[in-house]
């Protein structure tokens, strides 16, 4: 329970109308996209970066747990109040502060959409490359917390590779700020790299520098399929070793495509054992020479039939496709665990076959699902939580498959996080003096451990 | 977990990327994700029912566009109705959506009511007609009713010229169908009325518009009052069924949904004949797809002078009928027709059947955006197919505003070759 005295002046600070605290309005900010509830004890939407400020200095002399939340978005949990406390909500603080494409950067509330981003560049000519499969709803400011990818990231890089500087709020209630408006800037430590991805453990996100690119002029969208999954993934890795680089690479294995179709009716290839979305862009003839290069790769690895998207409203419903997995896969049970591990591009067959794999061992279905460009796999396994036997064989497949990772040299998380979702696992990639120095960092910056706690750190 | 109807919710958050409250408000407890999750507290007794529940749960527009975005196949509407039946049980409702939803129900007491109302806006005085808002719409731009029931008007004009179906038909071209007027058309914007009756007679149609038939059931549906669909439906069943018909014509969405969607699942709830059911609802269609399946509206004279037109779509017409793009489509092939889309010409009007009254605050900056952008394409005219559109965002547009709100066939009506510059 928090102190009376303690939600009164924090009530002061928003006014009622930006402060929940009903059971009703509460039980709507217990879960996000995880599969865990925790009940918050109060909701709060600040609308400046004082207000901010004024909370957490409550916050901190209470010790009252204080968790982020943009649009709920999060798939591990990275925005459930697992110890209770404030939710702090930044739905609310959604202003495009300054767009300047002759420089490259925009200036932006962390409660700015990302596809409200992308709305507001487009006249100008511009984008802003991460791109989330949340991104019609997420915000900036989550994306931020949790250095969020998506499928360009293959060619653009992630949500850290674009910010240039931000301004944060510390457990303290402090204001600091670092970075700039400048792409080079080694001006001290690059903090912004050290808050991007804290999942709201270190501070409060209140505004952000972000680098801005201009859109490419020609943008191509082939759809490959392959008889055999081995090849597809032999596929991949040849095109990314051979030295080409796609603005994304997405692998889909039968049960993907076929779950897909099921829902989207668009005429997907049901009967391919696997299947690319390969997505090149930039100065059309330079497209036009990769599409060659890559058909080459493509044909040598055996692909069936190679097609390109004629008309933008194909090219659109082939990515509506590929988003709309993860909620398609949701309708097949009760519960969904997505993954998210990364190996390194050449590692891409043996970790399919690996997945197939443990799936098989554990009687499990899986979807294999990939960023494979880059290495970021999704495997999806429904099946029911409450069914203890089950649940089992699918906390056990998980075991394996991150075990697998690891021993190919890749990680837990390529752009979800960590969250609540994978805290046991971290010592298959990080060794105890690496946590332990997290743990260092922790402390120093929230040293009551008000921020997001119950999470990874 | 799973729920009662088998669907499951994952939490994913694309709801909330389509939801005009949650866009309007930006909070959870404005989402569709989040109602179900009441939903689901409120049947495992996590939560009470309460005044606050209900609320939650009755601030949403029931466009529906949750359900069609929904990867995971959650029919949301239905477990709203569901939801609301059972808070307003528990809570009641509102007096004068209850009495709203009693008149609805019986058709008798609709036409008493309207001929008061009637009565009413003709003695009102302006200033005090100025003072007064309904919901967010100040009385004076509110729709004034039909003189006469539309229903009643043809009928009339039918008997005064007995044997005579409909005047200057030429040879019967094409069919027979059954015109299901809604509530709106007959008591409050006969200009669709008529106009739909003047194209389907240039089309050579012959037009069947029964006396007795009734509100289709949604306002009751929506607010509580589902056992006292049943008659409604019961009526309705027996005056569309008529042997011989081609097609059941529709100009509201929202009614062409619900005798296309909901009345063979309620005819079956109901222990209703649900082969009628399911024989009318195989024949409804929107008046615009028909037009475009049946005649060549590129043909209609054209006017000298270029209309500009923008549009709204209506929610029911985007997620619930099968052809989104009809009306577009019409104002496309009708030559002097200058089609500007606008920005936001697929989002919510923030009407919501009642919700603009209910709720004057959210609707109003839910409608503002709307109009703004469709005074940004310049156009005259404001095509919408849904009448509660029309009084939604014609409530925001004065004489000064330059722009009109009317529906596609008023629109098409205009083009036809005898009837053009016909007073509506």
């Amino acid at each position: 329970m928090i102190n009376p005295d303690a939600i009164n002046s924090l009530k002061a600070i928003v006014g009622k109308d930006r402060c929940f605290d009903s059971p009703e309005q509460l039980a709507c900010y217990c879960y996000d996209a995880y599969f865990e509830e925790a009940m918050p004890d109060l909701v709060l939407f600040p609308c400046t970066r004082d207000e901010v400020s004024g909370i957490l200095k409550i916050c901190s002399v209470h010790k009252i747990p204080v968790t982020a939340r943009g649009a709920g978005t999060s798939v591990c949990g990275a925005s459930i109040p697992a110890r209770g406390g404030v939710v702090l909500c930044f739905s609310k603080m959604n202003r495009i502060l300054e767009i300047n494409t002759k420089d490259r950067y925009v200036i932006v509330e962390p409660g700015v959409v990302n596809a409200d981003l992308q709305k507001a560049l487009a006249p100008f000519g511009f984008f802003y490359p991460p791109d989330p499969g949340s991104m019609a709803v997420s915000t900036i400011g989550g994306n931020v917390a949790q250095n969020a990818g998506g499928p360009r990231c293959l060619k653009y890089g992630v949500t850290v590779d674009y910010i240039l500087g931000m301004e944060v709020v510390l457990a303290s209630g402090k204001v600091v700020r670092f970075g700039s408006r400048n792409v080079k800037d080694v001006t001290g430590y690059r903090l912004s790299s050290l808050f991007c991805g804290s999942e709201g453990t270190l501070g409060m996100v209140t505004s952000v520098i972000l680098k801005v690119l201009p859109l490419p002029e020609s943008v191509s969208t082939l759809l490959v399929t392959f008889d055999d999954l081995d090849n597809t993934a032999k596929a991949v890795a040849d095109i990314i070793g051979a030295g080409i680089l796609p603005a994304a690479l997405e692998l889909m294995d039968k049960t993907t495509i076929r779950t897909i179709e099921e829902k989207a009716h668009i005429g997907l290839p049901v009967d391919a054992e696997g299947t690319l979305l390969i997505e090149v862009d930039g100065v059309k003839e330079a497209c036009e020479k990769e599409i060659k290069k890559i058909t080459e790769k493509l044909e040598a690895n055996g692909a069936v039939n190679i097609e390109v998207a004629k008309t933008e409203d194909e090219r659109e419903k082939l990515w509506q496709a590929r988003r709309s997995a993860y909620g398609v896969f949701a309708k097949l049970s009760p519960s969904l665990y997505t993954e998210d591990i990364v190996v390194p591009a050449g590692k891409i067959p043996e970790m399919t076959r690996m997945i197939v794999d443990i799936a098989n061992k554990y009687k499990l279905i899986v979807g294999v699902m990939a960023h494979a460009g880059d290495g970021n796999m999704h495997p999806m396994i429904p099946a029911d939580k409450s069914n203890k036997e089950e649940w089992g064989r699918v906390e056990k497949a998980f075991d394996e498959i991150m075990a697998a990772a690891a021993s190919l040299n890749g990680t837990l998380s390529g752009e979800h996080g960590i969250g609540l979702a994978k805290t046991e696992y971290l010592p298959l990639v990080m060794d105890e003096d690496a946590i332990e120095f997290m743990g260092v960092i922790k402390k120093a910056v929230d040293p009551d451990g008000i921020l997001n706690p119950g999470k990874f750190v | 977990m799973a729920d009662s109807y088998g669907q499951n919710c994952n939490k994913c958050g694309f709801c909330l990327s389509v939801c005009p409250t949650y866009q309007a408000q930006g909070t959870e407890d404005a989402s569709p994700r989040a109602r179900i999750q009441l939903i689901d507290f409120f049947s495992d007794h996590k939560l009470g029912s309460s005044e606050k529940l209900k609320d939650i749960i009755s601030k949403c527009l029931m466009c529906g566009s949750c359900a069609n975005i929904c990867p995971a196949g959650i029919n949301h509407p239905e477990r709203y109705v569901r939801m609301r039946e059972k808070m307003i049980r528990d809570h009641g409702d509102r007096p004068e959506i209850k009495s709203l939803v009693s008149l609805l129900a019986k058709e008798s007491r609709i036409r008493m009511a309207a001929g008061a109302a009637g009565m009413a806006q003709k003695i009102v005085p302006r200033v005090f007609a100025e003072k007064y808002r309904l919901g967010n719409i100040a009385l004076k731009q509110f729709p004034v009713l039909n003189n006469v029931p539309f229903r009643t008007a043809t009928r009339r004009a039918m008997e005064r010229m007995p044997g005579q179906k409909s005047k200057g038909v030429p040879a019967l071209k094409y069919g027979r169908v059954v015109y299901f007027t809604g509530c709106a058309t007959n008591y409050l914007f006969d200009d669709t009325g008529f106009a739909v009756l003047d194209i389907l007679r240039h089309m050579g149609v012959e037009v069947i518009i029964p006396d007795t038939q009734t509100c289709c059931g949604i306002p009751m549906l929506f607010h509580g009052g589902r056992e006292k669909v049943k008659n409604n439906l019961n009526t309705n069943l027996a005056c569309l069924d008529a042997q011989g018909i081609d097609a059941v014509i529709v100009d509201c969405p929202t009614c062409g949904a619900a005798l296309k969607n909901d009345y063979p699942g309620l005819a079956k709830e109901f222990g209703l004949d649900q082969e009628a059911a399911n024989r009318v609802a195989e024949k409804v269609v929107d008046i615009s797809t028909f037009i475009m399946a049946h005649a060549r509206p590129e043909g209609f004279p054209q006017n000298h002078e270029a209309i500009h037109v923008t549009y709204h779509q209506p929610c029911h017409l985007r997620n619930h009928m099968p052809a989104p793009g009809s009306a577009q489509a019409l104002l496309n092939a009708l030559q002097g027709v200058e089609y500007i889309p606008a920005l936001d010409m697929d989002s919510c009007c923030g009407g919501g059947g009642t919700f603009f009254y209910e709720y004057p605050e959210v609707s109003r900056g839910i409608a503002k955006k709307k109009v703004t952008n469709a005074k940004a394409t310049g156009a005259e005219l404001w095509v919408t197919d849904c009448p509660v559109c029309r009084i939604n965002l014609g409530g925001y547009l004065d004489d000064a505003a330059g722009l009109t709100v009317v529906h596609p066939a008023r629109l098409a009506a205009q083009f036809l070759p005898d009837l053009k510059g016909r007073k509506g």
